[in-house]
């Protein structure tokens, strides 16, 4: 499977005197998951309809493996929007096969391929069926095959879970990682930062328009996270302050033998540790990672 | 423009329609419709035909009563009106006696109505019926009608004229119409090609009542399906639009010609009946198949025309309900070229004419006709065709703008001046 990067260049929209995005840029490596994350109305859908040439930027480009995308580059997208819904009087199988076509498939091909979805999403019977006559949750389910369903190598979902059953998000979350397995490019929008901490290898952060911190998680967890560690342990826990490398120590008032170490800057945390059983009964010492919540709050108020 | 998107949405389109029950109730319910118009009348007439037993005194002595009686019988099983038995008896000296008994024979229903022919009326020119019932007004004009000719007969007769002569004189003289042609004279019925032109027009304004509004709602269905995300990032709109046209349109085709298929085999009978009836050197009416093909080409074009213009108010609007306050307009838009149409027949080739033919919100109507009165030159045709088939394209492409930026406007109904920059917007 060859996948393409997807890559945003000063993307810039304004609606009348209201400045929807402003100067995005930014790059979605091959195979790599991204979460554009930020709060409603940050942005986030109007970058997507740029990406998917629903809106036409004012400034800026969106290119596709590094060149310009074309119109007709879009069938290698798969995208699924907020605003989403099925054809109502279709059948189930005519609606997927109709996408497929739509998507550049052969007649045959998209018909073979909404008949195999059908199948993995336990949907079969529900071939003959018109789209009006299933539930909710399988409508969602159809809508995720019909985005899925010409293979695209980059998938573009905006607002993916809100809206899904509990079933649904995770079979969608399989699949997602299964499309990164086999190395495509997804990018998708979100406003719950627990979902794209769990998924994402790769983050954007927008705010009012801007693009405020991007980059790979891991990485800005690292260089926004510092160095805070969970402490649990037996013995007096304020004596850890004179161990080398530690720069200060918070000791939990309301629960005994807990604390948060922080460390100096370069300070190895094994060592450090290796000190604390000295002296500590040790039962836990954990990093304590930044949520992405805290690393958004606080990316925002810097940017302001 | 990608044929081949558009055509993928063409086919969604028509299938989609042609799929439903209610496709297939309309299309099999004109023909039952129009085949109990003709089979049930016939029925009717042939079950409960009523007959009236009518008194005929005839005073005159003359022998009226009896020449009204033939005349009656001439007209035979055909008349629509009522079976008359006639009875004719002669006039008694005693008019009121016998006045009474026929009355009182009328009360007891024995018969159903009586004539009286007098001298002294006919001359003033009345006869008296007499019935329980008056309001058979078609019986009675038949009646009249009979008595009318017998005194008419009667009267010749003794002005000393031979009634048969008489007739021969003031026989009617009938119109026969001669178009001249580049390709020489021919007779020709000039009526032919105007009830082609008129019947096309009614046609297309029937079509595009049942399925502009299905263009309207076919327009927006994206939009309240709210599909219409992943269509138009995978469609541009202007293919969206052109494959909903096209695949709304060979719906409509698809259910007019089975309907006229249908209509010409059920009249067929009829019409091969009536041609029997006709004098041997009556003139059929004679259109050329090229007359037919340019005005079933216009026919089509005129779907396209006025169907787009319900296509560009289903682009502006997000529902059917905003969209309904400004129906008017493609409707109007058919009714227009009405106003130009006795001015084009009175003469076809006068420069307005020419020029209002030309037009392509008015051609679909207005070249038809001049096609029957006279057929224009070929270049004039062909500018028509290719300026209207322009429009259509040009009017697709305007809707797809708006439509394009009305995608995004959820919740929200468009100005006037909005539209305006919606279709300037790039």
């Amino acid at each position: 499977m060859t996948a393409a990067s997807l890559e945003l260049i000063g993307l810039h929209k304004s609606f009348g005197s209201f400045v929807a995005v402003e100067e995005v840029s930014l790059t979605v490596p091959r195979g790599r998951i991204c979460g554009l994350l930020g709060p409603n109305g940050a942005g986030k859908t109007t970058t997507i309809r740029m990406i998917m040439d629903i809106i036409a930027p004012d400034r800026g480009r969106v290119l596709l493996d590094g060149r310009p995308r074309r119109r007709e580059d879009l069938e290698r997208i798969g995208y699924l929007p907020e605003e989403r819904g099925l054809y109502r009087r279709m059948t189930v199988a005519d609606h997927l096969a109709f996408l497929g076509e739509l998507h550049g498939l052969k007649r045959k091909d998209a018909v073979e391929r909404g008949a195999r979805w059908l199948e993995r999403l336990g949907l079969a019977d529900r071939a003959p069926r018109k789209v009006e006559e299933l539930s909710k949750g399988m409508q969602q389910k159809v809508q995720i095959a019909g985005t899925l369903l010409h293979e695209p190598e980059v998938v573009i979902l905006d607002e993916p879970f809100s809206g899904l059953d509990p079933i649904n998000q995770m079979l969608f979350k399989d699949l997602l990682a299964e499309y990164k397995q086999e190395g495509r490019t997804i990018l998708f929008s979100t406003h719950v930062m627990e979902q794209a901490e769990k998924l994402c290898d790769h983050i954007a952060l927008v705010s009012r328009g801007r693009l405020v911190l991007e980059g790979e998680l891991a990485e800005i967890k690292r260089r926004e996270g510092g160095s805070a560690y969970r402490l649990v342990a037996g013995g007096d826990l304020a004596r850890a302050e004179a161990v080398a490398g530690v720069e200060q120590v918070v000791v939990d008032r309301q629960a005994s033998g807990r604390a948060r170490l922080f460390l100096r800057p370069g300070a190895a945390p094994a060592a450090v540790l290796r000190e604390l059983v000295g002296f500590l009964e040790v039962h836990d010492f954990t990093s304590e990672e930044p949520a992405l919540e805290e690393i958004f709050v606080k990316a925002v108020r810097d940017a302001a | 423009m990608r044929l081949d998107k558009m055509l993928v949405l063409a086919k969604r389109e028509y299938l989609v329609r042609v799929k439903t029950k209610g496709f297939w109730i309309a299309l099999l319910a004109l023909p039952l419709f129009l085949g109990a118009m003709f089979v049930i009348p016939a029925l009717v007439m042939t079950t409960t035909r009523a007959e009236l037993d009518l008194v005929v005194v005839d005073a005159t002595g003359r022998g009226l009563g009896e020449a009204m009686a033939a005349d009656v019988a001439g007209r035979g099983e055909d008349s629509p009106m009522a079976d008359l038995r006639i009875t004719v008896v002669p006039g008694e000296p005693d008019r009121e006696a016998q006045t009474a008994a026929l009355d009182r024979r009328l009360l007891d229903e024995e018969i159903d109505a009586w004539v009286l022919l007098a001298p002294e009326e006919l001359e003033d020119g009345r006869a008296v019926y007499r019935g329980r019932n008056v309001s058979n007004t078609l019986t009675q004009r038949m009646i009249e009608r009979a008595v009318s000719s017998a005194a008419r007969e009667m009267r010749l007769a003794d002005a000393g004229y031979d009634p048969d002569e008489v007739a021969a004189l003031i026989e009617d003289v009938e119109l026969a119409t001669v178009r001249v042609t580049e390709t020489g004279s021919r007779a020709e019925a000039g009526e032919a090609g105007f009830a082609l032109a008129y019947g096309l027009f009614f046609l297309l304004y029937m079509v595009l009542l049942i399925w502009g509004q299905q263009v309207l709602q076919g327009v927006l269905e994206e939009k309240t399906s709210r599909v219409v995300e992943v269509i138009a990032s995978a469609a541009r709109p202007f293919d969206l639009m052109m494959g909903k046209l096209l695949g709304i349109g060979a719906a409509a085709l698809t259910q007019f010609g089975v309907w006229m298929v249908t209509v010409a085999a059920l009249t067929a009978p009829f019409v091969l009946q009536s041609m029997a009836f006709l004098p041997e050197d009556a003139r059929l009416p004679e259109i050329g198949v090229g007359h037919v093909l340019w005005i079933l080409l216009f026919f089509v074009l005129g779907f396209f025309v006025y169907s787009t213009m319900y296509a560009a108010v289903g682009a502006a609007f997000e529902n059917l309900q905003d969209a309904q306050n400004m129906v008017f307009l493609p409707t109007f838009s058919i009714i227009l070229p009405v106003f130009f149409m006795f001015p084009v027949i009175n003469d076809s080739d006068s420069p307005l004419a020419v020029i209002v033919s030309l037009i392509p919100l008015l051609t679909p109507i207005l070249m038809p006709l001049r096609i029957a009165v006279e057929m224009p030159p070929w270049w004039q045709l062909a500018a028509a065709a290719l300026l209207t088939a322009g429009f259509v394209v040009l009017m697709v492409w305007l809707a797809a703008r708006v439509y394009r930026v009305g995608i995004l406007m959820y919740g929200k109904k468009p100005t006037l001046k909005e539209l305006w920059r919606w279709m300037r917007y790039a």
